[in-house]
């Protein structure tokens, strides 16, 4: 009996050692020489990078893994004015109907090849395949066509002004140029190989899906003269590797700022600002000056939103500064806003704003509500209880909507449910819906024909099928408008219109402070998209 | 005995495939559309519609299990929808940090229990024993999540001794491998440490009042072996089973904890994926969890063999 206990605690040493081996193992093999760190960022962004093919999806991660191994053929500056990046030289003819763009000398992609006219071509073409802004331009355009290895050229229908700002846009997909191999993949299926010429190398061999992404400083880059400013000017690399770490828990990311063990956090928990800003070790910058701004859609398809009444009753119902506080809190970061557009960017107007000014007016929202011939039927509000923005609000809109005696039932869920639901045509008794609430970019709003929201081409359209010809009309003419004065003037006549026929409504606009760590200067501020180009270590 | 574990390896195969369904269907069936997620939010419903053609997520959900179905007895768990890469590949990047932090939590929480539950039985009703009780209360009574930030808070940012979150592999060295399991294993083992203290103090408490036991105090059996060789290795069977249990807890809390310790392992992989609706992925970390606790319940059968020489299979 003993013999055999003492036998057993040998296996069990053995078996020990053998799993202790077993666990080491791994790390010794894939154990690598990586830079110091002092020259490595390691930053944990707003979520987990699932799709690495920037032009596939609209995800906002995979926009921020493109900017570090792609470049753009135009930026937009800190100034929001959209700037050459990899081209050196453009121009239009008379009829500004031919356009023509000259890449810079010497751009080549990190595995040492130079980036050329049928590169850009190739990638001009999947890109608008995927887009909205892309899809719209390439209605004017009668063919993209190679003049030489540098030069290439936009044959246009029509006079398209939008046209370069759609190529430097930051309103997701952006248009990164890939190599043509890459870029002659099917628009509907994504890439398998990450080569770019921007100033950073996509590292495979380090990154392990949904644990952390590398990205070593690209040696073939060649930067612009220019200072950097946004997504324009020079974008130096001043550190050998950057990482972005997946964590999810925000409290666990704090932690790890506050002890230093990651130097860059994008989106700190809101509730704990306050106790960030007393860390001297830290600091807080708003780097997305546009911020987001929290939206209500409505279905068109269905009663009662598919009277323009019962929408106009949510204009007044609805006041935004108890969506943005009851989530924000701090006032130094959210503010109100009619703009249709969004507030703090060139297209930022007051036309027909009356309603905002009275709201908000229950009253008032009642006397519509009735007009639209509302009679209790039940308004299916969706709620996605995972997100706090989206959790608050929908308890505030189905609140306001009780009390002037809307029968409203709230269906809860993730925002994967509600992702799901939305898509669904139905009425709300059978698998629809009649309201949800989500957020979009300050910057893609700002922008009527980059922000799919702004489309109201019925069934077609973004998410509750709005329908309305003149909306359409006008963004066309915007598009094709030259000069920003023109823009702005357009995006009156659009605001006016929108406020009539309400297409949703806006919820309140704000920004996210970002956190890092003292030592981290040179950061710069763009929306769309987090640059890591500039950044150094002390 | 060797009947016997042919034939629980048999329902172990029934088992899984049950789960497979299972899973499969609870998954297809609950709202959730992985298309949508990929697409982003800016996405028009004809982008994701394309979506989930090129995903074959439009195909009937019966071809859909069987394509599923048929991989996975090729060996193929699949291939997840964002990444692209081979679920069997992802789990095995993953499994070290989990069974790291299995084998530690498992090795403390059984140490520091028996020591604990022994010591109480033997001091029943004194103050070690009303202290080991109401520690073990505390214990099971806290969430996990809890006890981790406390954790973090106490050690890594006020006293700075042990880093917040991440992972070392051991072939870096043994201190920041273990350096960065010390939290976590503490935060999952102490529900653990709770479970198996008290029902070894229960099961040491029967033993202690056998005849045998005071005939060996009366034979002059020292204490440290009467309690920890004779007592302890009586008292087995219900202990063993408890240890048995424990892990399918184990299993839930190392989700959790991997998530507030930022450890990679395939908990925190398996819920990324949950709240992205990567389909093969949770399908294949399911499978493998199910599989594991039908083998640790098997090897716990097995083990009332060693510890009570009256159970036969």
């Amino acid at each position: 009996m003993t013999r055999r206990a003492t036998t057993s605690r040998r296996r069990f040493l053995q078996t020990g050692l053998a799993a202790g081996a077993a666990v080491a193992a791994p790390g010794r093999l894939t154990a690598q020489s990586a830079p110091p760190a002092a020259k490595t960022i390691r930053a944990v962004m707003h979520g987990d990078l699932t799709v690495l093919d920037p032009i596939w999806t609209t995800a906002n991660m995979s926009a921020y893994h493109g900017a570090m191994l792609y470049d753009t053929l135009f930026g937009i500056d800190a100034n929001l004015d959209t700037k050459p990046q990899m081209v050196s030289k453009w121009g239009a003819s008379d009829d500004k109907k031919t356009w023509t763009f000259e890449l810079r000398d010497g751009l080549k992609f990190s595995d040492g090849s130079a980036v050329t006219s049928e590169d850009v071509i190739a990638s001009l073409k999947r890109w608008a395949a995927r887009d909205g802004a892309g899809q719209h331009m390439m209605q004017r355009v009668a063919d993209i066509a190679k003049k030489d290895d540098k030069t290439f050229q936009f044959i246009l229908k029509e006079p398209y002004g939008y046209l370069v700002d759609a190529l430097g846009k930051t309103s997701t997909p952006l248009c990164y140029i890939m190599r043509k191999k890459e870029a002659e993949t099917n628009p509907m299926e994504k890439i398998t190989a990450y080569v770019g010429s921007g100033p950073f190398i996509f590292n495979e061999t380090e990154t392990r899906q949904g644990v952390r992404y590398v990205y070593d400083r690209n040696p073939n880059y060649v930067p612009r003269a220019e200072p950097p400013s946004g997504l324009a000017g020079g974008k130096v690399a001043k550190v050998d590797r950057v990482m972005f770490e997946n964590m999810a828990d925000s409290q666990t990311a704090l932690a790890a700022l506050q002890a230093g063990e990651i130097d860059f956090y994008e989106t700190p928990p809101v509730d704990l600002i306050g106790q960030l800003e007393g860390d001297g070790n830290l600091t807080l910058e708003v780097l997305n000056k546009t911020g987001n701004i929290g939206w209500l859609r409505m279905n068109f398809l269905h009663p009662p939103f598919n009277n323009v009444d019962a929408r106009r009753a949510m204009l007044y119902l609805l006041d935004q500064e108890d969506f943005v506080k009851a989530t924000f809190g701090n006032p130094k970061y959210y503010k109100k806003c009619p703009s249709n557009f969004g507030c703090g960017v060139p297209m930022e107007n007051d036309a027909n704003t009356g309603w905002f000014k009275e709201a908000p007016n229950p009253a008032k929202a009642k006397e519509f509500l009735q007009k639209s011939g509302y009679k209790g039927e039940p308004i299916l509000l969706m709620q996605a209880t995972n997100i706090d923005f989206m959790r608050n609000a929908a308890d505030l809109v189905a609140g306001a909507l009780r009390s002037i005696g809307a029968n409203v039932q709230v269906a809860s869920s993730d925002w994967g449910g509600v992702v799901n639901r939305r898509a669904v045509k139905a009425p709300p008794d059978q698998g629809g819906w009649n309201l949800f609430i989500t957020w979009a970019d300050g910057n893609a709003v700002s922008n009527p024909i980059a922000l799919a929201g702004h489309a109201a081409t019925g069934e077609k359209a973004w998410f509750g099928w709005p329908s309305d010809a003149k909306n359409e009309e006008l963004r066309d003419k915007w598009a094709l408008a030259g000069s920003l004065a023109e823009k702005q003037q357009i995006a009156r006549e659009l605001q006016e219109n929108a406020w009539n026929f309400v297409p949703h409504v806006w919820l309140g606009q704000w920004v996210a402070p970002t956190a890092r760590r003292k030592n981290l200067t040179g950061m710069l501020a763009v929306p769309g998209v987090v640059p890591f180009w500039n950044v150094q270590k002390a | 005995m060797l009947a016997f574990i042919i034939r629980r390896l048999f329902s172990t195969l029934l088992v899984m495939g049950l789960v497979g369904v299972f899973i499969f269907l609870l998954l297809h069936l609950s709202p959730g559309d992985p298309a949508a997620i990929i697409a982003g939010d800016n996405a028009t419903p004809a982008q994701i519609e394309a979506i989930r053609t090129s995903l074959g997520l439009n195909d009937p959900l019966h071809l859909q299990f069987g394509r599923w179905a048929v991989r996975v007895l090729n060996g193929d768990l699949g291939i997840s929808i964002f990444s692209n890469v081979p679920v069997a590949t992802l789990i095995g990047q993953r499994v070290w940090p989990t069974l790291s932090l299995a084998l530690t939590t498992i090795v403390l929480a059984v140490v520091l229990a028996l020591t604990a539950g022994v010591l109480a039985a033997w001091k029943a009703g004194s103050l070690l024993d009303r202290l080991v009780m109401i520690l073990s209360v505390v214990g099971f009574s806290v969430p996990v999540f809890v006890v981790g930030y406390l954790l973090i808070y106490l050690f890594a940012i006020t006293l700075r001794w042990l880093p917040v979150q991440g992972y070392t592999p051991l072939a870096e060295g043994l201190w920041p491998w273990a350096s960065h399991l010390v939290l976590p294993s503490l935060a999952l083992g102490l529900a653990y440490v709770a479970l198996i203290a008290r029902i070894t103090r229960t099961a040491m408490l029967d033993v202690l009042a056998e005849d045998y036991m005071r005939t060996a105090r009366a034979k002059g059996v020292a204490t440290g072996p009467m309690l920890f060789k004779h007592a302890l290795k009586s008292a087995g069977v219900p202990i063993v089973t408890v240890v048995g249990i424990g892990i399918a807890l184990l299993i839930g809390g190392v989700v959790i904890t991997e998530t507030v310790f930022n450890l990679p392992g395939i908990g925190r992989l398996v819920v990324d994926a949950i709240s992205k609706r990567d389909y093969p992925i949770i399908q294949g970390v399911i499978l493998l969890f199910s599989g594991v606790y039908v083998i640790i319940n098997l090897l716990v059968d097995l083990s009332y063999t060693l510890l009570d020489p009256r159970i036969r299979y």
